[in-house]
């Protein structure tokens, strides 16, 4: 799973949104206990982020110089996507709307990445600011905490600034990483298993699995890229598109390969959502095999299964989402 | 979870992932809300006893009031199934779905709301429909393109098809109910016995009343000479059974033996 290391994965948006509002922004209300119960709850820069997906890619140390430059290139980045001439966010304006304003837009931001979030797409701040926040993108920071801060407590979700450089974010479940929540509400399951079939494939491979190679595999499930399935509808659209929108796979052009060829690899939202070990589980279900079949891939399941136990060690007790960060 | 307890007191991990996999899967039937609960006790809480599931949602939707959101129940009109869905209540138009959905597309859909509506059978023809199609808005849109949005409303359950028809899904009603009767209140219709919108149903040929077939069948069951509840002229439909969890769990085990083996299979 080398696709992702490329991502920045930040500690919680909310954090550094916490840190930098305590100091300065002007015209921020707020509840009123919320400000020092923030500080309270959230650690400093210091500490690692902790978060049982992410720990694998975390980087501890390069993120503090630049968590100060996070949330102004995000207000930066907002006051563009309006197409505004606007400076810098510390600038007297207006007079601050009501906290019952502010309130209202956050519950109307905690809606609209539920429902991105449902439908699988990706969350892009310009499109929070631009969809809903709107004229209130001075206080983007502080309805964006309050919007984390209810998806915590209510939801069990992260929403987590996973990428500065596309300015993504996605909503990370907080609560014990858990079995792909097999409680087979049926039509969820042919996707997942469709995926987790190229998925399996891709990983037992090692590296990128040539679309010829993953449609040698579909064919013994009866999937050919010609043919609609009741179910799938159109599976290669469904693989080289939907999928790969969705961050679950990538769909790469071959190098230097005449005629041209196209190969998959693992999309980062795979990599954050998916484990080792549940891929060697599927395998085994699927093969009816020993995941030991397949040693070598179960070793690095085992390893990093073992990463993710050490970088949350209350993983079985019933955690408190919001002081995880 | 200290700061504000008195206001989430309830909120555990077991309403959480609830809450969560409610969402992700948009609308449920009760038996997988059910079993949805019960996977949850599983995860967090194995002692615990499994709260009645009204109780539990109920608990739930004191903590969602102030967030203006619900875990709202409805019934599917056709036949009667009690269906969930976490719906938002503080937006009352179909902005609800603007974040899938492109202008011209949403647009398809207020066209197709508006035919179903207007309706005298609460579908509108796919032909109908279709030929609305130079009057969109935003991007032109071409018949071939639109037969695909429509069915990508019905893969997301915002609209039901039956023979080339179209009509609402109850996922659809749920979410939308006070968008529609704001939206066209002379052209509405509402059951006269649970007063919801109504927009498949049976009507009395005499005065006109209407009924969902799951209310016709609750409020005629076991009488053999149904008489119209306004002016008790004979009501001249065939009264639909009451629909029975039971017979649908029995039904759907076996149902559901050839879905593991598909998925198996996967």
């Amino acid at each position: 799973m080398s696709e992702q290391s490329k991502d920045v994965c930040d500690p919680n948006f909310a954090a550094e949104a916490c840190n930098s509002e305590v100091h300065s922004s002007p015209g921020v209300p707020g509840g009123p206990s919320l400000p020092a119960s923030q500080a309270a709850i959230f650690p400093g820069p210091e500490s690692p982020p902790v978060g049982p997906p992410d720990a694998p890619l975390a980087s501890p140390a390069p993120q503090a110089p630049s968590e100060e430059g996070d949330p102004k290139a995000l207000q930066q980045a907002a006051e563009e996507g309006r197409a505004h001439q606007a400076p810098s966010a510390a600038q007297p304006g207006p007079a601050p709307p009501a906290p019952a304003q502010l309130v209202q837009k956050a519950h109307e931001l905690m809606w609209y990445v539920l429902v991105k979030d449902q439908k699988r797409m990706i969350i892009w701040f310009p499109d929070m600011v631009k969809d809903v926040i709107g004229s209130y993108k001075k206080w983007c920071r502080s309805i964006l905490r309050r919007t984390s801060l209810i998806l915590a407590r209510v939801f069990g979700l992260h929403l987590r600034l996973t990428s500065l450089h596309t300015m993504e974010f996605s909503l990370v479940k907080a609560l014990e990483p858990e079995e792909l929540d097999r409680v087979a509400l049926s039509n969820r399951m042919p996707m997942t298993g469709l995926l987790l079939m190229i998925l399996s494939l891709i990983y037992v491979k090692g590296r990128g699995a040539r679309e010829s190679a993953v449609w040698n595999v579909l064919r013994i499930l009866g999937l050919r890229p010609w043919k609609k399935h009741s179910t799938f509808g159109d599976v290669r659209k469904l693989i080289t598109e939907e999928f790969v929108q969705q961050n679950y796979l990538k769909y790469q052009r071959v190098p230097h390969v005449e005629p041209p060829e196209y190969e998959f690899f693992w999309g980062s939202r795979a990599s954050r959502e998916i484990t080792k070990m549940q891929i060697m589980e599927f395998l085994a279900r699927v093969f009816k095999k020993d995941p030991q079949a397949w040693p070598s891939r179960y070793r690095e399941a085992l390893e990093e299964a073992r990463a993710l136990r050490e970088a949350n060690p209350t993983a079985h007790c019933p955690r408190n989402s919001v002081s995880e960060d | 979870m200290q700061g504000s307890t008195r206001r989430m007191g309830i909120m555990t991990d077991v309403h959480r992932r609830f809450l969560q996999l409610l969402m992700t899967h948009g609308v449920l039937e009760e038996w997988d809300v059910q079993r949805l609960q019960k996977h949850c006790y599983k995860v967090h809480d194995r002692n615990a006893t499994v709260e009645k599931l009204e109780d539990f949602i109920n608990n739930i939707n004191s903590v969602l009031e102030s967030l203006y959101i619900e875990i709202k129940k409805g019934v599917t009109e056709d036949d009667g199934r009690p269906i969930y869905a976490l719906v938002n209540l503080a937006t009352t138009s179909i902005s609800k779905m603007a974040s899938d959905f492109a202008e011209n597309e949403l647009d398809l859909f207020r066209k197709a709301l508006e035919l179903i509506i207007d309706s005298e059978t609460g579908f509108a023809s796919s032909t109908n429909i279709l030929n609305l199609v130079d009057q969109l808005k935003g991007k032109k849109m071409r018949k071939k393109e639109a037969e695909h949005v429509l069915q990508k409303f019905v893969q997301n359950k915002w609209l039901i098809e039956k023979e080339g028809e179209f009509t609402l899904h109850g996922r659809a009603i749920l979410e939308m109910e006070q968008y529609i009767r704001e939206t066209y209140p002379d052209a509405v219709k509402v059951c006269t016995i649970c007063h919801s919108l109504l927009i498949q149903g049976q009507s009395c040929e005499t005065c006109g009343i209407r009924m969902h077939l799951p209310c016709v069948a609750k409020y005629f069951q076991s009488n053999s000479e149904p008489r119209c509840p306004h002016c008790n002229d004979y009501w001249p439909h065939e009264i639909p059974e009451v629909f029975d969890p039971e017979k649908e769990r029995e039904a759907g085990i076996s149902k559901s033996n050839k879905r593991s083996l598909r998925s198996r299979q996967h």
